[in-house]
């Protein structure tokens, strides 16, 4: 008895120890985050504090121009048009998929196209740089076929299987009653998806944009390899045949020049602010919508 | 009433061709990279990349599992357990919650130059393999900890306690009946976990690889050749190193291994949703 109660005391105390180490790594896990806002920022600080970064259409870290404007319009005109091709396609696949599929069909679409997403980066980035390049620059008879197209080409169907695979989630989400009550009412079956089902699905499928979006920013090496990287923009934002420069493709390029503590070093680092910042910023807009979703799926 | 069921139709036909197109792409990518089969001979594989194979990107991308997932297999269960067993709605809990989600949407090479400053700057590792690990360790937690918390969930209240009527303290309960039963889970988080290190360029790119013709690294602070590394070295830098339908090649056998990992993940995740599935 007395040894049974010993153990057990034993055993508590242990206990202690795994909670406590278990504790350690969530609080571990949190203070990755926190450190690496930590280090992006004090190594980002001195590029804003020295006033190099202008909003000019010229980054020239050669001649200490670091105009930010280059970088900002490309990452955004990639990412856009991107998305103009990656939310018609993702959506109208995810309703087709849960709305007009027979269930046991269902994984003969969803596994490929999840597969589809989990092709690495630099094998999208190799085939972009061998198919859709040189098709882009005998299309529309360019000489160079890395451009603002290419990058939105490869991000686009990067970006597929991110929407399809969440509002496919959330349309299957969506209660039975809802479409019987609108069937029995005499709507036909696209009424229903049109007037019911969509509707109610709408804040998880914009929340899955916005994750789009997001992955579409942050996107690096894929985008390196076909989007041409100039020192500045030759045309307007809205030009997608002009090479761009995105932000992740400026800070792969010059980790690789520049020196420790430099100017251009920090400047980078910067650039990686704006990065994290924007996709901290998706994140929260995507969280937001889809709490209020969830109250209105509850209903 | 009756005019609006034919664009209807023509719409949900529309939505059918574009599932096509997205199955088409993915056709077309499997089609496009097994051209570089023929070039996938045993020679190519096994011999140094100064005599034009590929043995030591293939190595190391094995070293770079090994290590990464090592790291963060155990701190992400650990975590995990903390969040579902320990604290289900603690302060700790939630905040990992949030900050999960923000650390998945984290871009892979922010992850580098966190990494670059962070293992090979201030603790002066410097470009190595250990850096590489620890760099992507941080960067797999959020899937390490989501698959496992994922299947700490689905395993029924009734079963803990059952072990806790039985006399057995709470960790005993996590050690010998929650942990086993969440095994599959923590199986697809090290295998996803893998499958991205496999083809992660970015977040290495800067904290772990060299382009040298050193030969394997000996020790984990030596550099390190990947897989997807070499092959961005080999487009960007290198053009006409390897033949064309070698770099091809290189590029399949990537491909082939984030596909198998995957693939492999997904099986296990299928097999406890069904066995789980019976309880809940």
């Amino acid at each position: 008895m007395l040894e049974a109660v010993g153990m057990a005391e034993g055993s508590s105390k242990s206990l202690d120890g795994i909670e406590l180490v278990a504790a350690l790594c969530a609080a571990g896990s949190i203070a990755v985050l926190g450190l690496i806002i930590a280090f992006v920022v004090a190594e980002g600080a001195p590029a804003l504090a020295s006033g190099i970064l202008t909003l000019e259409n010229r980054w020239e870290p050669e001649y200490d121009r670091y105009g930010l404007y280059t970088l900002l319009a490309s990452s955004i005109a990639v990412a856009v048009g991107a998305l103009a091709i990656s939310v018609p396609a993702g959506i109208s696949s995810a309703v087709f998929v849960v709305e007009v599929l027979p269930p046991k069909l269902r994984d003969f679409v969803k596994v490929p196209i999840e597969l589809l997403g989990a092709i690495p980066s630099v094998v999208y980035g190799f085939v972009g740089y061998k198919v859709i390049v040189p098709t882009i620059s005998s299309a529309f008879g360019i000489y160079y076929g890395q451009t603002a197209l290419a990058a939105s080409l490869v991000l686009a169907v990067m970006t597929v299987p991110t929407i399809l695979s969440l509002s496919s989630e959330v349309l299957a989400s969506v209660p039975l009653e809802y479409r019987e009550a609108s069937l029995a009412l005499g709507a036909t079956k696209w009424q229903t998806i049109r007037h019911v089902v969509l509707p109610t699905a709408t804040p998880g499928v914009l929340a899955s944009i916005l994750l789009a979006f997001g992955r579409a920013i942050g996107e690096t090496i894929a985008v390196v390899m076909v989007a041409g990287c100039p020192q500045q923009l030759s045309g307007p934002i809205w030009n997608l045949l002009q090479p761009v420069y995105p932000m992740t493709a400026a800070i792969v390029m010059g980790m690789g020049e520049a020196e420790i503590g430099s100017l251009h070093y920090h400047a980078l680092f910067a650039i990686g602010g704006i990065l994290l910042a924007f996709s901290f910023a998706v994140n929260a807009a995507a969280s937001l919508i889809s709490r209020k979703a969830s109250i209105r799926l509850r209903l | 009433m009756r005019n609006r069921g034919i664009p209807g139709r023509a719409i949900l036909a529309m939505s059918a061709l574009s599932t096509l197109a997205v199955l088409a792409t993915f056709g077309y990518v499997c089609y496009l990279l097994s051209t570089g089969a023929s070039a996938l001979k045993p020679k190519f594989l096994l011999s140094s990349i100064l005599e034009g194979g590929i043995l030591e990107p293939i190595v190391g991308t094995l070293y770079l599992f090994a290590g990464a997932t090592a790291i963060v297999a155990p701190v992400g269960t650990l975590a995990a357990v903390y969040a579902i067993e320990y604290s289900p709605r603690g302060k700790l809990s939630r905040l990992l919650d949030g900050a999960l989600n923000n650390l998945a949407g984290v871009p892979s090479v922010v992850f580098g130059l966190f990494g670059f400053t962070l293992f090979c700057k201030i603790l002066g590792l410097g470009v190595c393999l250990l850096s590489g690990w620890l760099t992507l360790a941080c960067m797999m937690l959020p899937f390490m900890v989501r698959s496992v918390e994922e299947v700490l969930k689905m395993v029924p209240e009734s079963v803990r306690e059952a072990s806790l009527a039985l006399g057995a303290t709470k960790w005993q309960t996590i050690r010998h009946v929650v942990l086993p039963a969440a095994a599959p889970g923590v199986m697809t988080g090290i295998v996803l976990s893998m499958a991205r290190v496999a083809g992660e360029t970015a977040a290495i790119l800067f904290t772990a690889c060299f382009y040298t013709m050193k030969g394997l690294p000996t020790s984990p602070l030596d550099p390190v050749l990947t897989l997807s590394y070499y092959l961005y070295v080999l487009v960007m830098y290198k053009p006409g190193y390897l033949d064309p339908s070698e770099v091809f090649a290189l590029a399949l056998v990537l491909f082939a291994l984030t596909i198998a990992l995957t693939s492999a993940a997904f099986a296990i995740r299928a097999y406890y949703r069904r066995r789980w599935a019976r309880w809940t």
